[in-house]
């Protein structure tokens, strides 16, 4: 493999990291005194990533070496990620103090960073290591994010249990390691895919422990039930836009990598974890739901959301490439698709929540949001569109992705052995729909109706007044025009309906390693 | 061919509620004013489009099912975009027909109506409050055009969040309840009818469904092979009873009304014109729209469980009207009462009933939007709806007393008024539902159902009459310091709420003298696309042999559609019966006129539905739905 060729074909992440670097550098320099030059130089690079992604086009597939495989589904969470790293990256624009702007913006695009190296990774070291890139830097944000006590204990917290999940996550890899005698996720040579797992419907016992416990680390990303503790806590003490982007990218990488899982075994998931899934996307979201109802603080409310928006996400990933392509009925085009939009809508309510403040710092209660309507009908607006789209309301995105998951869910034909649970499950995230409004209600209603004798301050500046409006604009161009995001998340998943196909062609390496431990342990 | 006229219509007022934010701060006035010119705009944009469906509109019931002024687009699914989902064919589809033309034409009359009537009543919030109301607009105009099932629940479901600010801000004291309870309650039924819809657009795709091979919500087409018998009828039954959760709550039937009152007495004025004039409709039209042409069998077999609920509604409700204090909650509980006639109506299943339904939809947005505006005329004068605070207004208002009047008595159904019309039909349908007199197959109810409806009746004028009585005659009442005539109104009301009666009134009596042209569309909107009726009689033949099908084959000029075999019994059913009747009298075939249901098993369309007939092709325009008069 020439070396000129893996450059180019990881150019979007070198411009990352030189970027990064370079942010670090300037950060310490006289240039940092201006007030927007860090940001503005971040967005730069972003954007360069993002033309450089572009131009390039769709991967056929072909690279794949040094444990990373450039496929259709890198491309996708490429320009997602960059996407919606530039509106976090406007989001946040005035919000660490002068001195440490430089190594902000920095974190931000390494985490960034992180969420494109998961999508190419093909190695469970590699993955491993793209997802510690995706977290790591958002502890320190945390806890730059804001001069409050609460951001520090926050960053902790989100250490001390990321840490945790890590190893988690790290165990089972080696596991994976034992069964598959690889650390390679799928064999790739020219663009054929092979299995390194046993893909028979059947797991061997230490490729099970294996598989539940990267299940598990990888739930601490994306924040499920009951994995999920630490999310309220977090978003609460964590600056408004950072919160916006804990919500989105370690959730973005956490399913990719989980999509890069299940992918492995070629979908063919085992009874055992089908039933896992389903029982932690319905707990996910009823959880996250039910407890949101309980809130008074936007913010946790919204950390609840986030969760249940986790759950949803999951129906998506246990339907799976299975029943065919496009976003109704492939569940992981879908979940592609509702990830996108997620972080969108999401990061337009946290843009919101920055954009006033009250006497005692950030809006933290409902009561806190009482007659922003009146006072910036803009922003209500905006708020208004992006919650609706959160709970899945026309005209927005949130709709259609609501849409083609439950379109999904009703994918498989009636004698598949696993359609009348998806039915149920679908039916209990329809439910959720209804719980969730109780909630999403509270906030509309305390922007619009209530009423405050004390205006709120204006903070922020333009550059996060222009990140909400385009989050929010975004969530009503997609409803009117879905074809091209679901197009682009169609195509993604060619990779994925390939190694699922090579599930059923049974080109295995090493696999017999795996079922030969259960022979040996069985009596 | 496509027309613009119809998505011009539906999004003419958001063209409005764009330009409503151009005027600077402070000039509330300007935008009073060009809030109701563009509604205005909007209605001269909905008759032009009544003159141009009368002009292309079939004269009878013969031929194909036609929907006119269609305009469509593709929306999810492209096959140029993506290529591999081009077996999704969702669309934004527009067309309308008999039924929904009026009920487009009902909204697009009442919103001015509903604007005007806010001139003095909303005093904050200006800007947001006409913006919303034409945001309505844009929903309710939708779901009555609306030929694509997807597109229906998106407008169907939009509609609550306009109506949820209006209530929320400009609502009465408990309005924050109100508006939450009014979202929750309707949410919670219609995301029942998502799941449905989206199990429909599988079901139209899949194998073990209607194996079309892609998915399509065309109302149209879901119809034709629903009633040719392509859904099974436990799908149909799962999916009614889901779909009837949306609709059922919107109504509101019987057990899930509790919103509604709530929901009226909070609203502003203009909002409780359009939720009682228009918002009610959207349940009882889906009934109409999808229910009943898209499962026939769960219809049949549930219509009298319905027809027990909406009985069990008009009772409890007029009961409940007669000891309210309220005057707008009294009226509140009474439209209730009165849509439960409507759904009685529906599901008689007969033609000339299901017809007395939709004018009774239309009847009651009239004379309960017009009962509404004049509660609204009282309260801004007096501050107070109880009628024990107030009483004997005819003394001073006989303006306000001639319209109360006038209104209440077309809502009690008084000859010669519009509510009669509706009422008459209705309980005829109900009542003579389970005979063939008509020669059309027995319908599920029956004078069991129509008496306690007659009851119901009785009950509606006493309590609409009390409350007359209480509020206008015997001695003057008013609460101290009233009448406030602060805004400009005079005790009486002012010409401009004269002018804002007048045209309803006119309506009333109209369609109370001559409802002819209106019932007119109705049937031939109602044979072609609700019950499905076919053009030409359905013949079945019992106990039929196979020498007698070979017969049946060669009797030219029948044309055996299809036959099965169902308990060891033949029965056949044979199409285009030529003018020689007797050919079937010599073969021994009895005649049965076939009705709704058409597609008990084994009997099968004229004009036979196949899934071929409504395979997928390039452009919707070249199959059943074809606008071919329009080109």
């Amino acid at each position: 493999m020439p070396a000129s060729n893996l450059l180019t074909q990881l150019l979007p992440e070198l411009i990352l990291l030189v970027g990064a670097c370079g942010l670090l550098f300037l950060g310490a320099t006289r240039l940092a005194a201006s007030r927007s030059f860090l940001p503005f130089a971040g967005v730069l690079v972003l954007v360069a990533a993002l033309v450089v992604t572009i131009r390039r086009g769709e991967p056929d597939g072909s690279f794949a070496a040094m444990g990373l495989w450039i496929s259709s589904l890198t491309h996708y969470v490429r320009w997602v990620a960059l996407s919606v790293g530039i509106l976090i990256l406007l989001v946040n624009w005035y919000l660490p103090v002068q001195e440490e702007r430089g190594e902000f913006v920095a974190l931000i695009l390494l985490s960034l960073l992180g969420v494109l190296l998961t999508a190419s990774a093909n190695d469970w070291l590699v993955l491993f290591f793209a997802i510690e890139l995706v977290s790591i830097p958002t502890y320190i944000l945390i806890a730059l994010s804001r001069l409050d006590q609460r951001a520090a204990e926050a960053s902790v917290k989100y250490f001390f249990l990321g840490a945790l999940s890590a190893a988690i996550l790290a165990f089972g890899l080696s596991f994976l390691y034992g069964a598959s005698g690889t650390t390679q996720i799928q064999h790739i040579a020219g663009g054929v895919i092979s299995l390194t797992l046993p893909s028979t419907g059947e797991l061997g016992s230490i490729a099970m422990i294996g598989f539940l416990f990267v299940l598990a680390g990888l739930a601490f990303k994306v924040a499920a039930v009951p994995f999920h503790v630490y999310a309220p806590d977090v978003y609460e003490g964590a600056a408004a836009p950072i919160t916006g982007m804990l919500g989105f990218v370690p959730k973005l990488a956490g399913f990719v990598a989980l999509i890069k899982l299940f992918a492995a075994i070629g979908w063919n998931l085992p009874i055992e974890i089908k039933w896992l899934v389903w029982i932690l996307a319905a707990v996910t979201m009823t959880a996250g739901n039910v407890i949101a109802l309980l809130q008074d603080n936007v913010k946790r409310m919204l950390a609840y959301s986030s969760i249940a928006h986790t759950g949803y996400m999951l129906v998506a990933l246990l339907i799976g490439p299975v029943a065919g392509e496009g976003p109704m009925h492939d569940g992981v085009a879908a979940l592609l698709f509702y990830i996108a939009v997620y972080g969108a809508m999401n990061l337009g309510a946290f843009a919101m929540i920055a954009s006033f403040g009250r006497k005692h710092g950030e809006l933290e209660t409902l009561d806190d949001m009482n007659g922003i309507a009146s006072q910036a009908p803009a922003v209500a607006l905006a708020l208004a569109i992006c919650v609706f789209s959160l709970m899945g309301f026309p005209p927005t995105a949130g709709f259609i992705g609501k849409l083609y998951i439950l379109t999904a869910a009703f994918s498989f034909s009636a004698d598949h052995a696993f359609a009348q649970p998806l039915l149920v499950l679908a039916i209990v995230a329809v439910v959720n729909t209804v719980i969730s409004a109780g909630y999403y209600l509270r906030i509309v209603a305390a922007a619009y109706v209530g009423k405050s004798s004390t205006p709120a301050n204006p903070t922020g500046g333009f550059t996060l007044r222009w990140g909400l409006a385009v989050c929010s604009l975004a969530m009503l161009v997609l409803f009117v025009w879905p074809r091209g995001l679901a197009g682009q998340a169609s195509r993604a998943t060619a990779a994925i309906h390939d190694s699922v196909s090579a599930a059923h062609t049974v080109v295995r390496v090493d696999t017999d390693f795996g079922n030969a431990q259960v022979d040996r342990t069985s009596p | 061919m496509q027309t613009w006229l119809l998505t011009a219509i539906i999004f003419s007022p958001l063209l409005g509620v764009l330009l409503l934010w151009l005027p600077p701060r402070g000039s509330d006035r300007s935008i009073r004013r060009s809030a109701l010119f563009y509604s205005v705009v909007t209605f001269g944009l909905a008759v032009f489009a009544l003159f141009k469906f009368y002009g292309v509109a079939p004269t009878d019931s013969q031929g194909d099912p036609k929907y006119l002024l269609q305009h469509w687009s593709y929306w999810l699914g492209d096959v140029e975009v993506m290529g591999d989902v081009a077996d999704v064919e969702i669309l934004y589809h527009v067309g309308v027909d008999g039924i929904s033309i009026w009920l487009m034409v009902l909204t697009a009359f009442l919103m001015p109506l509903a604007i005007w009537s806010s001139f003095t009543s909303v005093r904050t919030r200006v800007r947001e409050y006409f913006s919303l109301l034409l945001l309505l607009e844009v929903g309710l105009l939708g779901v009555f055009c609306a030929m694509d099932l997807l597109l229906f629940y998106i407008f169907f479901e939009f509609t609550l969040v306009p109506l949820y600010f209006l209530i929320g801000i400009w609502g009465g004291p408990a309005r924050r309840k109100a508006a939450n309870k009014f979202f929750i309650f309707t949410l919670s039924g219609s995301v029942f009818m998502f799941a449905a819809v989206l199990f429909l657009a599988y079901y139209s795709y899949s194998d073990s469904g209607l194996a079309l091979g892609y998915i399509t919500l065309n109302i149209e087409k879901l119809s034709q092979l629903a009633h040719a018998g392509f859904i099974s009828t436990s799908v149909q039954w799962w999916l009614f009873l889901a779909f009837a959760a949306g609709f059922a709550i919107k109504v509101p039937l019987f057990p899930v009304h509790t919103w509604l009152p709530l929901a009226h007495t909070e609203a502003p004025t203009a909002g409780s014109v359009i939720l009682a004039g228009v918002l009610l409709k959207l349940g009882t039209y889906g009934f109409c729209r999808i229910s009943l042409p898209m499962f026939p069998h769960a219809t049949m077999t549930l219509a009298p469980f319905v027809a027990c609920l909406a009985i069990a509604g008009i009772i409890y409700t007029a009961l409940a009207a007669w000891v309210q204090t309220d005057v707008k909650k009294l009226v509140a509980y009474s439209s209730v009462s009165h849509l439960g006639f409507c759904i009685l109506g529906l599901f008689s299943l007969k033609i000339t009933r299901v017809n007395g339904a939709v004018i009774y939809m239309i009847n009651h947005g009239l004379s309960t939007g017009a009962l509404f505006l004049i509660i609204g005329y009282i309260y801004e004068r007096y501050h107070t709806r109880d009628i024990n605070e107030i009483g004997g207004l005819a003394r001073k208002m006989p303006w306000l007393t001639f319209f109360l009047v006038f209104f209440t008595l077309s809502s009690i159904g008084l000859p010669g008024l519009n509510g009669f019309v509706g009422e008459f039909l209705v309980l005829l349908g109900t009542a003579t539902s389970n005979t063939t007199n008509d020669l059309r197959a027995a319908g599920p109810l029956g004078y069991g159902y129509a008496i306690p409806a007659a009851i119901g009746i009785i009950l509606g004028a006493v309590y609409m009459l009390w409350m007359c009585q209480r509020v206008l005659f015997g001695p003057l009442k008013e609460p101290p310091n009233t009448p406030d005539t602060s805004t400009g109104l005079s005790a009486d009301l002012t010409g401009r709420e004269i002018f804002i009666l007048v045209p309803v009134a006119v309506l009333c009596l109209a369609i109370g003298v001559y409802p002819n042209p209106l019932l007119d569309t109705f049937t031939i909107a109602t044979e072609q696309h609700v019950l499905r009726t076919p053009a030409s009689h359905s013949w079945s033949v019992t106990e039929a042999g196979d020498d007698l099908q070979e017969e049946i084959k060669r009797a030219d000029p029948m044309r055996l559609v299809e036959s099965t075999s169902v308990n060891n019994l033949e029965r056949v059913s044979v199409g285009n019966v030529g003018s020689d009747d007797l050919s079937t009298k010599k073969l021994g075939i009895t005649p049965v006129f076939s009705s709704y249901p058409v597609t008990t098993p084994g009997m099968f369309l004229l004009n036979p539905v196949t899934k071929s007939s409504v395979a997928k092709t390039d452009h919707p325009e070249t199959d059943a739905m074809t606008d071919g008069r329009s080109r």
